[in-house]
């Protein structure tokens, strides 16, 4: 069942398979967040809002309204 | 019209334009300032308030380069004011900067995620210099490269380096040289042009005359936002792009996916990764520093640290600044005769001159320690943490650094928002940084609050004085918060924001690196707000100093005989006609003047005459207390407070600084921006004066209501 990053929990694991919004699915890719990497939830931030996660050897930190764009599988 | 045309080959220039580019985190910084040490100037890119950083340096054979220090980004899609100047700039043959050859500068522990700007970089036809930057660190992970088979598939040559330690450095200028002397850029494109875009991109050559078809398909990417295109040939591009059924941004993923297809299988070719699933260092560090609980309380003990620091280390150094400056002064007196020049070179200029120089130690320190925590990569887990606080405010998790940079000066802080790519977000920042208390506002702080906590008070380990600066520090972040709501309220934008940042590794600092950084914004402190404050300085030492007509004469005139009347000493004398004059002078007049205004607030037009020259810069409301009440020889804050205690109200006889009066003050001073140099700066990074002035009728306007709501409540 498809599912955005936003809804998976601390430590699980996904695979991306698309972006919901073009213009943030966009941005992703060229920071190297792209469809078929496999991305981790690390953590949520302390006041919420934001996720620490990890793709391939690279952290990165984005807020939850950019994570509901991630599809994963 | 055809306004671009093709540039000179490097042989026909004097110096060749070289440009350093890479994404974000790829250590460029330290191979710019690797290569250029102390020859580099800083400065702003045309038209925009992004740093412009350009170098210089000269090869072997002679050959002078101008290094151009671009900033990082991802891809030439830009999405902040930084961005954009990267592609305004390359996709512009045209530009005073358009570079001759770049130097791309990757990350070599994450080459799968830095070759995409690079790629686009090829195809934009530049002949390229590929420096895989932090060859160490890819030692430790066991990352392994095939040199040659990379060169060969990305028709590139690449030098493997270490820019923290200089590493291979020499072979990087050898390979720059080779590059220099036979600049062959191939023609082979990365990313396959699909049968429209072909067309496009073949129109707008043909219009603009543009040598190179990518720079071409750009251009009618961003035809809209290139400062560099008139209306008529943005008109005339958006046709060629309708008349195309050109989509921008189905391409731009189209595009993207194409080069990582093209590099991912050359990388997995040439590329040897043995690290196993152990997680590193900065994972494990990250446990404690981002925890939900312990993350935020690391950073505010962090952040006490460097206040303390900034206090404990600055006040050795401010102290000889002012003594030497008071030495200057007195010397120069000495020297030169009585006159209206010496006025105005001691009491004028170097006065002014000292104003500005006494802060470079708070500064030097604060930019020393952030630079610090930047160079770590601490800040970019700060900017995680409090991303979500600092959005219900209409802030950027971004704006956390202007914010902490606004307690020690406002000026440095406003331009640290410039790496905050919504606009909105910015601004608001801009906007709301100079309420945060100064290290300016200290001295007033310090001389006002004994009338309004007495210093006998404790509780415990707590000085009720100490608990009372804490509060005033305090309101200043309430109400830095409390207007940034309402400025996010009132303020529309289409604009989304994003955060999407990139968490760096852990590094050691580059000392090299922090100390560039602390000096570049020493100077630029130095020379922008010193500009201001010393003009500034010059108007109220002649507002001070002149009066209407002989009036200053007859003040002088009464002061001298009042003093031989009551048997006054020399330097008593002197203090007395210093304030009989002030009181004759414009400024006493316009104290005077205001003075009905501010009479609700608790404030005589004495206070008045402080109120106006520290306008320049709030510390200038000690020096101002000094001369009003006859004691400018003696210029401690102790003994202005002494003074100002005995001072009584003519009509009612009570202390004029009561409590009420004295809060009232302390109020006008937390709010109220009083600081010609803030505006400037707000003036420049907003290039328009609608928001320094909205910004300075707004708080002022606070501060007003706020002393008077005050004053009515207590008095």
């Amino acid at each position: 069942m498809a599912h955005t990053l936003d809804q998976l929990e601390v430590g699980k694991k996904g695979i991306i398979t698309e972006f919901a919004d073009e213009q943030a699915g966009c941005q992703l890719m060229t920071m190297g967040i792209l469809p078929g990497s496999e991305v981790k939830v690390i953590r949520k931030a302390p006041m919420g809002g934001a996720i620490y996660l990890k793709t391939d050897h690279q952290q990165f930190a984005i807020r939850n309204t950019e994570a509901e764009c991630i599809v994963l599988k | 019209m055809h306004r671009a045309k093709i540039a000179s080959p490097p042989s026909h220039k004097k110096t060749v334009t070289v440009a350093l580019i890479g994404n974000p985190n790829c250590g460029k910084s330290t191979v710019f300032n690797q290569l250029t040490g102390l020859r580099q100037k800083v400065g702003n890119f045309p038209g925009v308030t992004v740093d412009k950083k350009v170098g210089t340096l000269s090869l072997s054979d002679g050959t002078a380069i101008q290094l151009v220090d671009f900033p990082g980004t991802y891809s030439l899609y830009p999405t902040s004011q930084d961005e954009r100047v990267v592609l305004n700039i390359l996709a512009n043959p045209q530009d005073a900067l358009y570079p001759d050859v770049v130097l791309y500068v990757a990350d070599s522990t994450h080459l799968e995620k830095h070759l995409l700007l690079f790629t686009q970089i090829k195809d934009l036809g530049f002949p390229s210099l590929l420096a895989l930057n932090m060859a160490d660190e890819a030692r430790k992970e066991n990352i392994v490269y095939d040199t040659a088979a990379l060169k060969k598939s990305l028709d590139v040559p690449v030098v493997s380096i270490s820019a923290r330690d200089g590493e291979n450095f020499p072979q990087l200028k050898q390979a720059l040289l080779s590059l220099l002397q036979q600049p062959t850029a191939t023609s082979r494109l990365f990313y396959q042009f699909s049968e429209k875009e072909k067309s496009v991109a073949t129109a707008i050559q043909k219009y603009l005359n543009l040598k190179n078809p990518y720079q071409a398909l750009l251009v009618a990417q961003n035809a809209g936002r290139l400062p560099f295109l008139n209306q008529q040939q943005r008109d005339k591009i958006q046709n060629a792009v309708q008349e195309n059924e050109f989509n921008r941004l189905n391409k731009q993923v189209r595009e993207v996916m194409q080069r990582y297809d093209t590099f991912t299988p050359i990388l997995k070719k040439s590329v040897q990764r043995t690290t196993g699933s152990k997680r590193s260092l900065t994972e494990k560090i990250d446990d404690i520093v981002t925890h939900r609980f312990y993350g935020p309380l690391i950073f505010f003990g962090l952040m006490v640290l460097v206040f303390q620091a900034i206090y404990a280390w600055s006040s050795f150094p401010m102290d000889l600044i002012d003594a030497g400056f008071r030495n200057l002064n007195e010397w120069v007196k000495s020297v030169l005769p009585a006159a209206w020049y010496t006025d105005l070179l001691t009491d004028g200029i170097i006065a002014g001159l000292g104003g500005i120089l006494i802060f470079i130690p708070q500064i030097a320190i604060l930019f020393l320690l952030i630079a610090l925590l930047e160079e770590v990569g601490y800040m970019a887990r700060a900017v995680f943490m409090f991303d979500n606080v600092m959005q219900k405010f209409g802030l950027n998790g971004r704006s956390i650094v202007a914010l902490v940079s606004g307690a020690a000066c406002a000026i440095p802080a406003v331009m640290s928002t410039r790496t905050i790519s919504n606009w909105k977000e910015r601004l608001i920042s801009i906007m709301v940084t100079p309420f945060i208390s100064c290290s300016a506002r200290i001295p007033v702080y310090t001389v006002l609050i004994g009338f309004v906590v007495p210093a006998s008070i404790t509780w415990g380990i707590f000085n009720a004085q100490g608990l009372a600066f804490m509060g005033l520090y305090l309101l200043g972040i309430i109400a830095a918060l409390v207007s940034a709501y309402i400025l996010k309220r009132l303020l529309k934008s289409e604009e989304r924001s994003f955060l999407m940042l990139e968490l760096p590794a852990y590094r050691m600092p580059v000392f090299r690196n922090v100390l560039l950084t602390v000096w570049e914004k020493v100077k630029t402190f130095t020379i922008e707000a010193g500009r201001i404050i010393l003009i500034v300085s010059i108007i109220l030492w002649v507002l001070a100093s002149y009066g209407p007509s002989n009036k200053m004469e007859l003040a002088e005139n009464q002061a001298i005989e009042l003093a031989q009347e009551s048997n006054l000493d020399e330097s008593t004398t002197a203090d007395l006609i210093a304030a009989k004059k002030i009181e004759a002078s414009f400024a006493g007049h316009l104290g005077k003047f205001i003075e009905p205004a501010i009479r609700p607030l608790g404030f005589d037009w004495k206070i008045g005459i402080a109120l106006i020259t520290s306008f320049a810069a709030r510390e200038v409301f000690v020096g101002t207390m000094a001369t009003i009440y006859s004691i400018g020889s003696a210029e401690d804050e102790g003994s202005i407070r002494d003074r100002m205690a005995r001072e009584k109200n003519p009509l009612t006889g009570k202390p004029t600084y009561d409590f009420a009066t004295s809060l009232s003050l302390l109020i006008f001073y937390v709010f109220a921006m009083m600081c010609m140099s803030t505006l400037a700066i707000v003036k420049r990074e907003t290039n328009s004066w609608k928001w320094p002035i909205i910004q300075f009728v707004f708080m002022t306007a606070l501060a007003y209501f706020g002393s008077l709501l005050v004053y009515q409540l207590f008095s």
